[in-house]
């Protein structure tokens, strides 16, 4: 059994079926127990995931490096996001004095309250670098962690935590200040929430997922020049 | 077969992209690069994107999807982080609610809730 698993775990198409069977299965489950919207299908399937492995005893090292050829395709969806960000040109036109102003401090915020909290609690630095980049697209996340010195599979856990949680307090926060305008609630969900977020917003509608694009963007390109300049401050991480 | 040729169109910004940021020594990832050379590509141009529309939408509603096996990685490392897991989880989870609650207070006193938006969003 173990030499099958071995054998067909040999080329990457095992490691892809598995994550879109997963990811499949996952969806099915969310909707047969109808789950709350701050519970992603993209939980259900990570951890369908994570068990199917296990179960099959195999080595995540090697899931991996069949896997990153789904991975790959993270360049081409990242630019694919250009599209939507040209449709709401003239949303995004008419609001940039105010957005120019924003995403600096939100960007910000994102990463400097959890490496606040994970500091005080007394995380080493090595834990604070890969929880720095929590709210940045994967592609650009990896890059800030590699340079920070933080651990990249620690990141990509923090991303899917991030994701969830940005989704829920969006959620929450909206209805506690009443807010329900679809620019605010998608740049919301962009900044603090990456990707999941982003999929989340083009939920709520195109004009939400619009503004996720440009939340998240931004946010990546923001935190992807500070970040490394800002963690030479003395005091941050000593 | 407008999706594929569409999907050379997004693979050929993704690689003028990581041209521009290798050559540049930017410190922002190819397809961050890629997608604003999209954009702006798209503005100079105007309309006649069907073909990179028929490759984007799917591929954006499959953002998920491709980040799950990073993602599951973490399943594999709690052993490791025994000793840490309330301060990451406490820093993720609180921190993104306290970001996100900055976030749509600071964009509500800056942008406005606008009416009109709030309008078109009911109709969702």
């Amino acid at each position: 059994m173990s030499e099958l698993i071995e054998h067909l775990m040999a080329t990457p198409l095992a490691a892809v079926a598995l994550t879109l069977a997963a990811y499949f299965a996952g969806d099915r489950l969310f909707r047969a127990l109808r789950a709350p919207a701050w519970c992603p299908p993209i939980l259900v399937a990570a951890l369908l995931l994570a068990a199917a492995l296990w179960l099959l005893g195999i080595d995540y090292a090697d899931y991996q490096a069949g896997a990153g050829w789904l991975m790959l395709l993270l360049g081409p969806a990242t630019v694919a996001l250009g599209l939507p960000l040209y449709q709401q040109m003239g949303h995004i036109r008419a609001l940039w004095r105010p957005l120019l102003l924003c995403l600096p401090i939100a960007a910000g915020m994102a990463a400097l309250y959890a490496v606040g909290i994970a500091w005080l609690l007394g995380a080493p630095p090595e834990i604070l670098a890969s929880l720095a980049p929590k709210s940045v697209t994967a592609p650009i996340a990896i890059g800030i962690t590699e340079r920070l010195g933080g651990s990249v599979a620690l990141m990509m856990g923090g991303l899917l935590v991030t994701g969830v949680a940005a989704i829920g307090s969006v959620g929450l926060v909206a209805r506690w200040l009443g807010i329900r305008d679809e620019r605010l609630l998608g740049l919301a969900l962009g900044i603090n929430g990456h990707a999941l977020g982003t999929v989340r917003a083009f939920e709520i509608g195109p004009t939400a997922g619009a503004f996720a694009s440009l939340g998240m963007s931004l946010t990546g390109i923001l935190t992807a020049l500070l970040l490394p300049l800002a963690w030479r401050l003395p005091g941050l991480v000593g | 077969m407008p999706a594929l040729r569409g999907f050379l169109w997004l693979i050929g910004f993704l690689l003028i992209g990581d041209a521009l940021v290798t050559l540049a020594g930017l410190p922002v990832s190819a397809g961050v690069a890629g997608m604003l050379l999209l954009t702006a590509w798209l503005v100079l141009h105007g309309g006649g994107f069907d073909a990179i529309a028929a490759a984007a939408r799917p591929l954006i509603a499959a953002l998920a999807l491709l980040i799950m096996p990073g993602v599951v990685g973490i399943f594999f490392m709690l052993d490791e982080l025994a000793g840490q897991l309330v301060a990451i989880l406490a820093a993720l989870l609180l921190g993104t609610l306290l970001s996100v609650l900055t976030t749509l207070w600071l964009m509500r006193r800056l942008v406005g809730d606008d009416d009109a938006s709030t309008r078109e969003a009911t109709h969702e």
